[in-house]
């Protein structure tokens, strides 16, 4: 079962042609940040390396990254370094099921120890022992535990497995976590996104194959090449967000000539991702260029923290799903205005109907001077 | 010094007596510099912030920088409340008797006093607020939230620059922030206390106009010129609870002695 193929082996085997196979290690160079000369690198690498073999969990998911790994118009080169890598297991489109199946995990757990790759899918729940997602009669964790802890590394796909994604949202009924928070002390790149883009993914593959080890991680496991810097940055809109030009409503005029999604609630100014760069379907378009503001996809617990979509800022917990922090604002600021209001004109009409010492002495005595400003 | 300008003492009506003032050099130089360096920044930053939170103007005509221009008057008038903060809370602690954080809570059987007559003075159950030369205790504990609010700003302002500036430094300093609190929150609180700042400002205004009115002890004029008119009355007791000699009361300053201390 030890694949002795390499992927431009396999590129070759599916009629690839060289061209085409440079063409992918230099936009993988260019996702990796690299400079251009390193695309030889890359291809000599994809050339002589034997492809280590790998394995593909899906937890509580929706598929979603498997199938934006496999929805593509024609197999691009992204899919087979993934799909030819994930040979051994992967239960959406292995052809075995059943025994046979999870006897193929079991050998690749226990002949290619420390050797082999795992991809994550899908959130972890931990309520209840973890009943919510079993397979094979064993729960997430357990299967999680030993495959990702026998592993070389673990790649974490999509935003369930980083941090339980929409599994996890409030009010996370079976308890779900990601994957570094189920199994932690496990060696992890983090692949943030809903879902995950596959070029990213392939990438940090290729610079596994090429160098030998992970890409630069940030604090929370996620490379740097793709999560190092913000949307708002590189956006082809920001010019206008920068004139003050902003679409106010859908189909306005605005939306119609491209200005920025500001207003529309684009959460561009908080999300960590490559998206505008990279792109998605061949890179083609992703979610700005196509007119609708980012929700954050790739940011942390985003279903609860980014929400509501189509407004700058969330709600402040405790005041009713509706409120605006603004509305509560200005609520306040009307509230101490009226109060003041009120408390100069409850002064007046005291001073009026029970004048003290002073008011009487005030209307019978002339008028106080005022202070004046004298210089010594 | 060469010159110090003064407002004159302002003459109380007869019915009180002629009362005897005394011009005491309360607010020092940093004091008064850091108050109105916050009020500037904070005007600045509440109209900037307003805009950059909802742009509530566009400019559809070609080579506009209206944002931009908005964002960094921000970043600018936000590095200046840190500055006046930062000598307001150095102040604290190397300031004169009316400017240390003491002054600010009750402390003292005295300032537990002036809290309860400052309620029940804005209450209308008392005609007159109490004879206090520094804050009135009440008013130092709203100044104490104040400088929260004005701490968050300028801690959540950080955080939100440190994710447009990628400085190693100031990522160091507060980068970890958005790992416990996420950044929407950050912005969230961000936005709400700009409120919580104005309405205090209204209640903060109000209540000067309406103690220096009661009182004509030109309280307007003391946060320019420093100087406020106390009579000997609050002078005894203050010197009294603060256990004070007459020197420190006055500060280390050269100022308008017009009271024979050893009367
Ligand atoms: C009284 C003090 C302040 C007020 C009222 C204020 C108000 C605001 C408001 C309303 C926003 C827009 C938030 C949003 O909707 O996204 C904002 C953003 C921001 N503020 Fe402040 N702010 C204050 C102090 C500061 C300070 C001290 C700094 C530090 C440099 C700062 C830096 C920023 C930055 C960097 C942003 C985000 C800009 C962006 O992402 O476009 N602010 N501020
Ligand atoms: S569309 Fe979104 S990401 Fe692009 S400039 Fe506007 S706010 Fe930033």
């Amino acid at each position: 079962m030890a694949t002795e193929e390499s992927i431009l082996d396999t590129c070759r085997r599916r009629g690839i042609s060289r061209r085409r196979f440079m063409e992918f290690c230099g936009t993988m160079a260019a996702t990796l940040a690299l400079p251009e000369a390193y695309t030889q690198t890359i291809a000599k690498a994809l050339g002589q390396q034997r492809k280590p073999v790998m394995v593909w969990l899906e937890f509580q998911d929706c598929a979603g990254n498997t199938e934006s790994m496999l929805r593509s118009p024609h197999p691009t080169i992204e899919d087979i370094v993934l799909e030819t890598l994930s040979l051994e297991y992967h239960e959406t489109i292995m052809a075995g099921y059943g025994k046979h199946a999870e006897a193929a995990l079991k050998r690749v757990v226990d002949e290619e120890k420390g050797k082999y790759l795992v991809v994550v899918e899908g959130a972890i729940p931990t309520a209840d022992d973890g009943v919510y997602c079993t397979i094979g009669g064993r729960t997430a964790l357990d299967i999680a535990r030993e495959v990702c802890g026998g592993a070389a590394a673990t790649i974490a796909v999509g935003a369930c497995a980083w941090d339980g994604g929409l599994v996890r949202s409030n009010p996370n009924p079976t308890g779900a976590v990601g994957l570094h928070e189920a199994v932690p002390g496990i060696k992890i790149v983090n692949l943030p996104g809903c879902p995950h883009n596959p070029v990213n993914t392939a990438a940090v593959l290729v610079h596994y194959l090429t160098f030998g080890v992970l890409p630069a991680l940030d604090p929370e496991n996620r490379p740097l090449f793709a999560y190092g810097q913000l949307i708002h940055d590189q956006c082809e809109r920001r010019a206008h967000y920068d004139a003050g030009r902003y679409v106010q409503a859908w189909g306005d005029e605005g939306h119609r000539k491209g200005w920025c999604l500001f207003k529309m609630g684009c959460k561009g100014p908080e999300a960590n991702y490559n998206c505008p760069t990279v792109r998605w379907n061949n890179s083609t378009s992703w979610p700005v260029k196509a007119g609708h503001g980012c929700i954050a996809c790739a940011s942390s617990r985003f279903w609860d923290t980014k929400s509501p979509f189509y407004e700058r800022l969330p709600h402040p917990a405790g005041f009713g799903v509706d409120v605006t922090a603004g509305e509560i604002g200005w609520t306040v600021v009307a509230g101490v205005a009226a109060a003041t209001a009120a408390h100069a004109v409850g002064h007046v009409v005291r001073d009026h109907f029970h004048p003290g010492e002073d008011e009487v002495a005030a209307k019978e005595a002339p008028k106080t001077e005022k202070p004046t400003t004298e210089v010594h | 010094m060469a010159a110090i300008v003064r407002p004159a003492p302002p003459k109380k009506h007869a019915a009180v007596g002629e009362e005897h003032l005394v011009p005491v050099y309360v607010w020092e130089l940093p004091v008064r510099l850091s108050h109105w360096g916050i009020v500037a920044a904070v005007t600045v930053l509440t109209w900037t912030g307003l805009y950059m939170n909802h742009p509530f103007l566009i400019f559809p005509g070609p080579r506009q920088w209206t944002m931009g221009t908005v964002r960094f008057i921000h970043e600018l008038a936000g590095f200046e409340l840190i500055g006046a903060l930062m000598v307001r809370i150095y102040w604290f602690f190397a300031g004169n008797h009316w400017a240390r954080w003491r002054q600010f809570l009750p402390l003292t059987q005295r300032q537990r006093r002036s809290l309860k007559a400052m309620f029940r003075y804005y209450t209308f159950q008392q005609r007159k607020p109490f004879e206090q030369i520094g804050h009135n205790t009440l008013a130092g504990l709203t100044y104490i939230v104040v400088y929260f609010l004005i701490a968050c700003e300028c801690i959540t302002g950080l955080v939100l620059f440190a994710t447009v500036e990628g400085s190693p430094t100031l990522r160091f300093f507060v980068g970890w922030i958005p790992r416990v609190i996420d950044i929407q929150w950050i912005r969230m609180i961000h936005f709400l206390f700009l409120f919580f700042l104005m309405a205090f400002f209204i209640h903060h205004v109000y209540s000067a106009v309406l103690v220096a009115m009661t009182e004509r002890n030109a309280e307007m004029e003391s946060i320019f010129s420093g100087y406020k008119f106390v009579d000997d009355e609050t002078i005894d007791e203050e010197l009294k609870i603060a256990s004070l000699e007459p020197q420190q009361l006055f500060s280390k300053r050269k100022i308008h002695r017009t009271r024979d201390w050893d009367r």
